[in-house]
């Protein structure tokens, strides 16, 4: 028996622990893959600590489950000690059922009926944006009061109640019973409630991506908003690193925990000093926790100028890997310059559509925001852009010809580009045959079923079976796009899958051999691909042409800082670090025409991201995706949930 | 007589330290809660309308199934089935490793307690969503399980993107949640009671199905709550373990957020809501009355 105990407790643990080993192996890995091995290296642990953004969000994670947890663990005690008194069966039942439905409610339920409230009352009080720090510190505390409660109160429940009227009998105040009788029987409840508040705020994703204001961004979302470009190694290392501090912290308190085992006299005196520490711990933590949240109001409302910036996850050159930290440069140049310190807030979105969603309903508010084509022109319908003061952007001039006054700003009022490309097909040499290459069909071609990658929203999806029908992407006619939906049909049996930013394992590993993606990614997966994959790329003859650009929403609170920030962003140094770190095609002359960049490039990279073509504006007008009127939309996405559930 | 004195003054106080909850749990438990009802029986501009609860049982799809037939499916039915199927599936892997896991840390030292409880926790403080990318990594054709089937001489085997891949997702995401609320019940056990069971001539498997089952329920209700919700709702473990290729309720709701539909948005989570608080409270209920029979 002790022996099936041992190995199955160890099997548990391997099997909870196996993905741990995992994140340690990958964050010594020496290339970008989380899949392939390619050596050991320190580098990534380099790169985070270089990564200022995200260790920003790895300190507002800290100090919301902080905030959030001491918070519930004092209301929910309290509410214990009062729900505890209640004498009315009716009225405590009807806390517990109260108390009880954050935990039966779904998470995704909870995030967004509070994002309702928040933004209902928000737009209704004419607030520029509704979430903020505090909506989401509200809705953690929200979902981490009941494993408070649920931990507190069978406490008080167990305790013999005469225990506090004892105490009242000989003199104490009944403040002065609770804290002297009461508190420290309670108190093992209160702690474990408080752990396990900290333990869900810190886990929690869902809640925090419904409730999330600007300029405070999480861990979770940030993860989530690399959906686009890769999870990093980088991500990993801080993984590891958070274990180690964890596995420490519970060393040492298990240490002191063992002194008090030997006799019972020392148990009995160390008991006491346990309880006399507890009670300087707990004020102390109490301390610290508001002296950071005053910290982090008074800094959010310093003279500081702040800007709030919303962009792709991993969109920015951001100082890893050796290139150029572009927002501190910024921050850097504008105090220089202009004498007062600005504090960029650079949050990051995971589709065109997450960012509409959030942005539309007023949930949030940024001052500059990176969006593609076809949504620029949707926010321009909905008058959610400013028009530029383009005197404030004089290196506008170095856009190139072809970038300007395209169809979604004809008159360039509104936007400047950041980066542009083409939709193309990687293939794995090593697998695909030569012959079978060229054009969609490779993405429809049976022999290699089970091995095929395509994307995971619709547009895009979409556009890869309009292109290889040669049908208009941008019609509103149901009837072509039922077509386009029968063809994806067709397609998706002998898929390996719908995805994002999964691609770059799968295709580097080898685990499927044809997928369609962003022309500059290519390179990425290239990079870290295992030795027995060869990875190729090409353009079909129809494929989607982008446009990503800069703009200034309407809900932006310093539109000239925001101008400025555009205007650094286009300055050579800046443009050709962007360039080279996010390896899409940039329409600035100053950085195609840089000889440097052009080398560090290499030729096959300026072949694949600056093909030869007679005119890029004539390919783009062909091809792009335009904004489409908002019954089609809705008749797109109950097409592509019938895709998706086939 | 000083009893009662106290018990009478007591109230004051007491309804003073429940007051901020009372408020907190209205403003931001009860009113969102209604709010979901208001956007799920409103049009965009605010009109009063049924269109979108009854597009949730109403709206159709054609599904071709794997003999290559077309039906006519009711899609988000058949969405919440689903979703509930792949919970359903996980909650009950979650209890029959969790259920053993649980006892035999309650049956340990109190060090050995210690050092376990906090083992199960630790995975929960790296985050979720790290965690489960680092299960493709596991999953993959080529990944570390099947390197290691193939050391031993087994054949690949095909996981991610299946059923399977999403349902260990959800049970690694989740074991946690069934361990600790049945263990922290078990810890709690008189052992005088298991001493006294098997005084009475109770073998071991007796005890268990006699003694410590029915005590344990409690544990086991809350464990199955804490498993079978969030893995109902969950999104992102499908997207990157089921390859996209599973469409889940959660995935519906973040979808048609993302589509700018707040309002049907509303409408799938009032539903589902709906569905779950019943079937909870119905749990609940079951929970009561064999706790009672139990004891």
């Amino acid at each position: 028996m002790k022996r099936a105990s041992k190995i199955y407790t160890a099997l548990v643990m391997v099997f909870l622990f196996a993905p741990i080993a995992i994140l340690l192996l990958f964050s010594f890995n020496e290339s970008k893959s989380l899949s392939v091995f390619a050596g050991f290296s320190l580098k990534w642990y380099q790169e985070l600590f270089r990564d200022g953004d995200t260790l920003e969000s790895v300190k507002n994670t800290l100090i919301l489950a902080c905030s959030a947890s001491a918070i519930a663990t004092v209301m929910g005690t309290a509410a214990s000690v009062g729900i505890n008194k209640l004498r009315n069966k009716y009225v405590r039942a009807s806390y517990d059922t109260v108390t009880n439905i954050p935990m039966t409610n779904p998470d995704i339920i909870t995030g967004i009926s509070l994002m309702l409230m928040f933004v209902f009352i928000g737009t209704r009080l004419g607030r520029s944006s509704s979430l903020s720090f505090w909506t989401l510190l509200i809705s953690h505390v929200t979902f981490c009061l009941p494993y408070v409660i649920l931990q507190v109160l069978p406490k008080l429940r167990q305790m013999d109640p005469s225990l506090p009227e004892a105490a009242m009998d000989l003199g104490c105040t009944p403040m002065q019973a609770f804290f002297k009788a009461v508190l420290p029987e309670i108190m093992p409840g209160i702690v474990t409630g408080m752990i396990m508040a900290f333990t869900m705020s810190l886990d929690d994703f869902v809640i925090s991506y419904f409730t999330q204001g600007s300029g405070f961004q999480t861990l979770p979302i940030r993860i989530y908003g690399m959906t686009k470009k890769t999870v990093t190694p980088k991500m990993y290392a801080l993984s590891t690193i958070i274990f180690f501090v964890i596995l420490t912290l519970l060393l040492i308190s298990n240490l002191t925990d063992e002194d008090g085992g030997k006799g019972s006299r020392r148990k009995a005196a160390d008991a006491e000093r346990a309880r006399r520490a507890r009670r300087i711990l707990v004020p102390a933590a109490a301390t610290v926790i508001i002296g950071l949240m005053v910290v982090l109001i008074v800094t959010g409302s310093g003279r500081t100028l702040t800007l709030n910036v919303y962009n792709w996850g991993e969109y920015i050159s951001d100082g890893s890997e050796g290139s150029l930290d572009t927002i501190a440069e910024f921050e850097k140049w504008y105090e220089e310059t202009y004498g007062v310190p600005v504090k960029v807030n650079y949050d990051t979105f995971a589709s065109n559509e997450d960012m509409f969603a959030k942005l539309s309903g007023g949930a949030v508010a940024y001052d500059v925001v990176i969006p593609s084509d076809y949504t620029i022109a949707r926010m321009l319908e909905n008058d959610m852009l400013l028009p530029l003061n383009y005197s404030n952007i004089p290196n506008f001039q170095y856009i190139g010809e072809d970038f300007r006054n395209l169809y979604y700003d004809p008159e360039n009022q509104y936007t400047v580009p950041y980066t542009y490309g083409i939709v193309g097909v990687i293939y794995n040499a090593n697998v695909v045959d030569e012959a079978d290459v060229g054009g969609w069909d490779l993405m429809w071609n049976e022999k290699y079923a089970g091995s095929i990658l395509t994307f995971n929203n619709s547009r895009d999806a979409f556009g890869t079976a309009m292109y290889k029908l040669g049908l208009d992407v941008n019609t509103t006619d149901r009837a072509v796009w039922d077509r386009a939906a029968q063809e994806l049909l067709a397609q998706k049996p002998i898929l390996y899958g719908q995805v994002m930013d999964e691609i770059y394992n799968t295709m580097a590993a080898g685990e499927a051999a044809v997928a369609t993606y962003y022309a500059g990614d290519y390179f990425t997966m290239v990079d870290s691909q295992a030795d027995h994959v060869d990875l190729q790329f090409y353009y079909p003859e129809r494929t989607n042409y982008f446009v990503d650009a800069m703009c200034i929403p309407t809900c932006c609170q310093n539109q000239e800082l925001a101008e400025i920030f555009i205007n650094f962003m286009l300055s050579r140094e800046v443009a050709i670090a962007n360039a080279e770190y996010i390896y899409y095609a940039c329409p600035n002359s100053l950085v195609v025409e840089d000889e440097e960049y052009i080398e560090d490039m290499g030729e096959e990279a300026m072949e694949i991201l600056y093909p030869e073509m007679e005119s890029f504006r004539e390919a783009y007008n062909t091809y792009a995706y335009r904004n489409l009127d908002p019954d089609t939309l809705g008749y797109i996405s109950s097409l592509w949930e019938e895709i998706k559930i086939n | 007589m000083t009893g009662r004195d106290s018990g009478r003054k007591a109230p004051a106080l007491e309804r003073l330290l429940l007051a901020p909850y009372t408020a907190w749990a209205s403003l931001f438990i009860l009113v969102p809660l209604a709010f979901i009802a208001y956007y799920a029986f409103t049009d965009n501009n605010f009109n009063f309308t049924l269109d979108n609860v009854l597009k949730f049982f109403t709206a159709t799809s054609q599904v071709t199934n794997e003999a290559g037939q077309t039906q006519e499916v009711f899609t988000y039915l058949l969405i919440f089935w689903r979703s509930l199927k792949l919970a359903i599936i996980s909650t009950i892997i979650c209890l029959l490793i969790g259920y053993p896991m649980a006892y035999i840390m309650a049956r340990a030292s109190s060090r050995v307690q210690k050092t376990m409880v906090t083992l199960i926790m630790i995975p929960m403080w790296m985050n979720f969503l790290i965690r489960t990318y680092a299960w493709m990594t596991i999953l993959q054709d080529t990944g570390i399980f099947n390197g290691l089937l193939d050391m031993i001489g087994l054949g690949p085997v095909h996981i991610i993107g299946t059923e399977a891949a999403v349902v260990i997702g959800m049970v690694y995401d989740y074991l946690p949640h069934m361990v600790i609320p049945i263990y922290s019940v078990m810890a709690k056990m008189d052992n005088r009671l298991l001493e006294a069971a098997q005084d009475l001539g109770c073998n071991n498997a007796q005890v268990l199905r006699r003694v410590v089952w029915p005590l344990s329920l409690p544990g086991v209700f809350s464990g199955i709550n804490m498993v079978l919700i969030p893995s109902i709702s969950t999104f992102y473990i499908s997207q990157k373990l089921g390859n996209g290729k599973f469409f889940l309720i959660g995935d519906a709701i973040e979808g048609q957020y993302i589509a700018n539909n707040l309002h049907f948005a509303a409408a799938i989570a009032f539903i589902m809501m709906i569905i779950l608080l019943v079937g909870m409270a119905f749990m609940r209920k079951l929970a009561g009355r064999h706790v009672q029979g139990g004891v």
